[in-house]
């Protein structure tokens, strides 16, 4: 599972500083005993040579025990022994005087020595705590300063859009060499692809423009051939289907055309189009055209709807609107359009389509077979709604198709 | 009737010269700027079919020419640049029509004759079949003295087959006619053949002789 590079970065430190540290408070604590150990018998040591140096000078006067000090006592036998525990330590060592041995063991107290261990540890906890949060505080400030050049990269990305974008706005010095190569990387990466976009959009539109002119050739000769006094019915049936595909490829190319420019900025002037003047023209040719299929039309206009685009384009939006809910439509069927200051509705009756209902805008997607359309129709309604921000839904219910445009 | 047509595609350029010749128009060809300034200088034209990227020049240039120099020539603007300030730019240089490549024959022959028309006709534009008069200022259809009540497209679909008589008009070249949205976006021409039964049904109803024929699933022919 990802998770941001603060995140990370904290958990880390969290993870390895504690295990680091613990480590080396064991370590502290076991040195800081061996000294105490060392000093304690050096000690012991150091009040055992002064007791019996006072000792044999005067053995007669010297008291044999002060209690918690140390004892004398004549011994039998030599022996060496320590003892250390929390509260005492001792050392008994064997002497010889007048070749009479004696047996000194000297205490001190150990509590003083204890207590001294407890404090220095827990002080060494409390330093190593604060270190800890100061060292994940002080990483968390600097990592963010340090990665500011690489989140304002980032959002610069994702900003960019290949269809509006000119280039990547990014720092070419950030103060730091590998986001430095990082932008440039991202700018040269960038300026290729949207090299590579624009000769792909331009391609498309010389293509389309060199395509027109044969088009118009075979077409001009086709309508000279159809008058030829020699036509029989087999080369007509002929001539006929040669017109029809023509025809279509002629009517893909043209919408090609016409998408690729609308994609390239090439309608640019927008004015406030009055939306029903032109709703009921088109209207009015569609259903006196379509009179012998659809029944029945209706309409409610609300008068003075105004959009700001470009008037050609306007047209050909709802022209298309209106021609989609005509041609896929039933034999006595109806066609409904409501436009209102908020949005443009056109329900028609008409068979259900196969497949995804939202894929229908997708270029050279139709609803059925149908080799009266281009499958371009619908793309290029979105792709002009989508210039203008509007949104546009598709349903279909009971067999009605509804098709939508919510004006931004 | 002269005319005179500028289009550097040689293929185009014949067809649309044959098309013309059959309606006995006298036709010259040129196919290049610095040719068509010649005959433009040489001779009036009663109109000019013009392309507009020639080889050597704009057909802007040429159109711009004409009219500084006071030539009345009709000129109507055939140009594959689909663009409506195309559109704008010739219309305002002083052409009589604009029709966007690739366009139907029977299509540029209705804009001609229309054009031809309108620039030789004194206001009373009526054209008369004998059997059918039709009286374009008011849009009106008579036929044995009698009106014939036609709706818009079967009125311009009517008009149509007669500016093009003895002529097979194919049905995609109809469909695009009587369209009334914006160019290259017309429905299919599956329509047509109703619209036609509805005319000569209407025709039949005031005893007009059938003039409209039916060329297999071509199209169709108004003979007169």
């Amino acid at each position: 599972m990802s998770q941001p590079l603060q995140q990370k970065n904290t958990r880390s430190l969290l993870t390895w500083l504690p295990l680091v540290m613990l480590a080396g408070s064991v370590f502290f604590y076991l040195i800081l005993m061996g000294h105490i150990r060392h000093m304690k018998h050096q000690q012991l040591l150091l009040k055992q040579t002064n007791v019996w140096k006072a000792y044999s000078i005067d053995p007669a006067r010297f008291p044999i025990e002060i209690a918690g000090e140390y004892q004398i006592t004549p011994s039998a036998t030599p022996e060496t022994q320590t003892e250390d525990s929390a509260d005492l330590a001792y050392l008994k060592q064997t002497y010889q005087l007048n070749g009479k041995p004696y047996t000194i063991t000297t205490y001190i107290s150990s509590k003083e020595y204890h207590h001294l261990l407890i404090k220095v540890s827990i002080a060494e906890g409390i330093v190593f705590i604060l270190l800890l949060v100061a060292i994940v505080i002080i990483n968390r400030q600097e990592s963010r300063r340090l990665w500011t050049p690489f989140y304002s990269t980032m959002s610069a990305i994702r900003a960019y859009d290949i269809r509006h974008s000119k280039s990547l706005p990014l720092d070419s010095t950030t103060g730091t060499e590998e986001f430095d190569q990082l932008n440039k990387t991202l700018r040269d990466l960038i300026d290729h692809v949207d090299q590579a976009y624009r000769n792909q959009k331009q391609f498309t539109e010389n293509a389309s423009h060199e395509l027109q002119t044969p088009l118009a050739i075979i077409r001009s000769k086709v309508e000279l051939l159809i008058e030829n006094p020699g036509l029989n019915e087999d080369t007509a049936q002929l001539l006929q289907e040669i017109t029809e595909a023509n025809e279509r490829l002629s009517q893909m190319n043209k919408n090609l055309l016409l998408l690729t420019r609308i994609d390239n900025g090439q309608y640019p002037e927008t004015e406030a189009v009055a939306l029903s003047p032109l709703i009921e023209r088109l209207t009015h040719f569609f259903r006196e055209y379509y009179e012998n299929e659809v029944a029945k039309t209706t309409t409610a206009l609300q008068p003075d709807v105004h959009i700001n685009a470009n008037p050609a384009l306007i047209e050909i939006l709802i022209n298309n609107l209106l021609r989609n809910a005509y041609i896929h439509n039933l034999p006595g069927g109806w066609v409904e359009i409501r436009l209102s200051g908020k949005e443009l509705i056109v329900r028609n009756s008409g068979p259900a389509v196969e497949g995804d209902p939202e894929r229908l805008f997708d270029r050279f997607r139709k609803g059925r077979v149908d080799n009266r359309t281009t499958g371009l129709g619908l793309a290029l309604v979105r792709q002009i709604a989508q210039l203008y921000r509007h949104d546009i839904h598709y349903t279909y219910q009971d067999g009605v198709h509804q098709l939508q445009v919510i004006f931004s | 009737m002269k005319l005179l047509v500028v289009e550097d595609e040689p293929s185009l350029l014949s067809s649309i010269i044959r098309y013309f010749r059959e309606e006995q128009f006298t036709c010259e060809a040129v196919s290049n700027y610095t040719d068509a300034l010649q005959r433009i200088e040489d001779t009036p034209f009663d109109c000019i079919i013009l392309d507009i990227n020639l080889p050597g020049g704009s057909g802007f240039q040429l159109l711009k020419y004409l009219r500084e120099d006071k030539k009345k020539d009709g000129v109507i603007i055939i140009s594959a640049r689909n663009s409506l300030d195309d559109k704008i730019t010739g219309l305002d240089f002083g052409a009589d029509d604009y029709l966007t490549k690739p366009f139907h024959l029977p299509e540029l022959s209705a804009r001609v004759k229309a054009l031809l028309r309108r620039k030789y006709s004194d206001g009373n534009a009526v054209v008369d079949l004998d059997v059918l008069l039709i009286d374009l200022a008011s849009r009106t259809v008579t036929t044995q003295g009698q009106p014939v009540g036609l709706s818009k497209i079967e009125y311009d679909l009517l008009l149509f087959l007669v500016t093009n008589k003895n002529r097979v008009v194919s049905r995609q070249a109809i469909a695009e006619h009587l369209y009334d949205g914006p160019s290259d976006q017309a429905p299919g021409p599956e329509f047509v053949y109703s619209h036609i039964k509805n005319l000569k049904r209407k025709l039949k109803e005031r005893s007009c002789p059938d003039l409209i024929q039916t060329v297999y699933g071509l199209g169709y022919k108004l003979v007169v």
